[in-house]
């Protein structure tokens, strides 16, 4: 690539180049302690994936039991209806086919938020 | 444009095998240069790895535009080389390496799009990580130099980002695997998972528009 390269190519390349050097001292840090524990071969320390889901989880609870709360004992939640809208297909946003993987990472979530419907149910309707 | 040398090419191509070089070295080797050559690999990992990190932390956050989550991408694409390609011969590994890791771009901006599609149902749409007033003290400058040419060094940069992030995603790694990280069209190939025919035509492609759109603003 380093011959036949364009002015406008060095300089994007230069420019990128002084952007990796400008790496500050802490994310510098942080990649090391990433690749040394690569090649031991073990998972580096990292806050687990569920937290970031956690204000989701909230959300996807707070719909349920606006849904529960508008609507009690309808019975059939494919009748409820708002403003033309089914709700439920809203909560099921939360939990949308082409994140399964996501499911199968973060199960904590997802059991709290079927808890959380459940409790809902049980309480408010 | 060099090309690799065509055994080298073919060999990049292969999937699914075992280096198996690497494999009689080791059976040959007793257990003391067993374990010697386990830590040579170990250590031609580290150095292939050190050598990349802080470049592939780059584009990452260039894609997914969050620091925490391109550090979690490179972790994992790191962790991931060495574990399932760690084996492979090193010439393999870079472009096996940037395949790895930009799966792993992807997968985080699909997981960012479904977050985002809910945040935005959260009253106000405001995400709520972001409700709070920002750190009146946290642009303030820590008295460090800030010669010029860095600032319109950065400044380019972000035009460069900017117009990088206008890019059909395959442009976009085209662009950055053969320009900004220097790799040969058929490792640029092998990384994207194409042929090197479409690494050409994203590439042409990538840079018309760029051009078109920095020319002399830089």
């Amino acid at each position: 690539m380093n011959e036949q390269m364009t002015d406008f190519e060095h300089k994007a390349r230069d420019i990128f180049d002084a952007s990796v050097e400008s790496l500050d001292a802490e994310t510098r840090s942080r990649l090391n302690r990433a690749r040394q524990a690569a090649v031991a071969g073990r998972e580096p320390a990292r806050p687990p994936a569920w937290r970031s889901w956690a204000p989701a989880g909230a959300v996807a609870a707070a719909l349920v039991a606006a849904v529960l709360w508008r609507f009690p004992g309808t019975g059939d939640s494919q009748q409820v209806q708002i403003n033309g809208e089914a709700p439920i297909e809203i909560v099921e946003l939360a939990a949308e086919g082409e994140d399964f993987e996501l499911m199968i990472e973060d199960p904590e979530f997802y059991s709290w938020v079927a808890d959380q419907a459940g409790n809902g149910s049980n309480g408010v309707g | 444009m060099m090309q690799p040398p065509r055994h080298e090419s073919t060999r990049m191509k292969r999937s699914g095998t075992l280096d198996f070089g690497a494999a009689a070295r080791l059976l040959d080797a007793g257990p003391v240069g067993q374990e010697e050559l386990r830590l040579e690999h170990s250590q031609a990992l580290d150095r292939f790895l050190a050598s990349v990190e802080k470049r592939a932390f780059r584009i990452a956050q260039m894609a997914v535009r969050n620091a925490d989550d391109a550090l979690d991408i490179v972790q994992g694409a790191m962790l991931r080389l060495a574990q399932s390609y760690g084996h492979r011969p090193a010439e393999e590994w870079k472009p096996l390496f940037y395949r790895i890791l930009y799966n792993g771009i992807r997968d985080s901006q699909r997981r960012s799009s479904v977050r985002s599609r809910i945040f935005s149902l959260w009253p106000g749409n405001l995400r709520p990580d972001e409700d709070g007033p920002d750190d009146p003290f946290e642009n303030i400058s820590d008295g460090a130099p800030d010669p010029s040419e860095r600032l319109m060094a950065s400044e380019a940069m972000q035009r460069l980002e900017r117009a990088l992030g206008a890019l059909p995603a395959r442009q976009r790694e085209a662009f950055t695997l053969r320009c900004l990280e220097g790799m040969d069209v058929a490792e640029t190939a092998a990384a994207m998972g194409c042929s090197e025919g479409s690494v050409k035509t994203h590439y042409f492609r990538a840079l018309g528009t760029l051009r078109a759109q920095l020319g002399d603003a830089w």
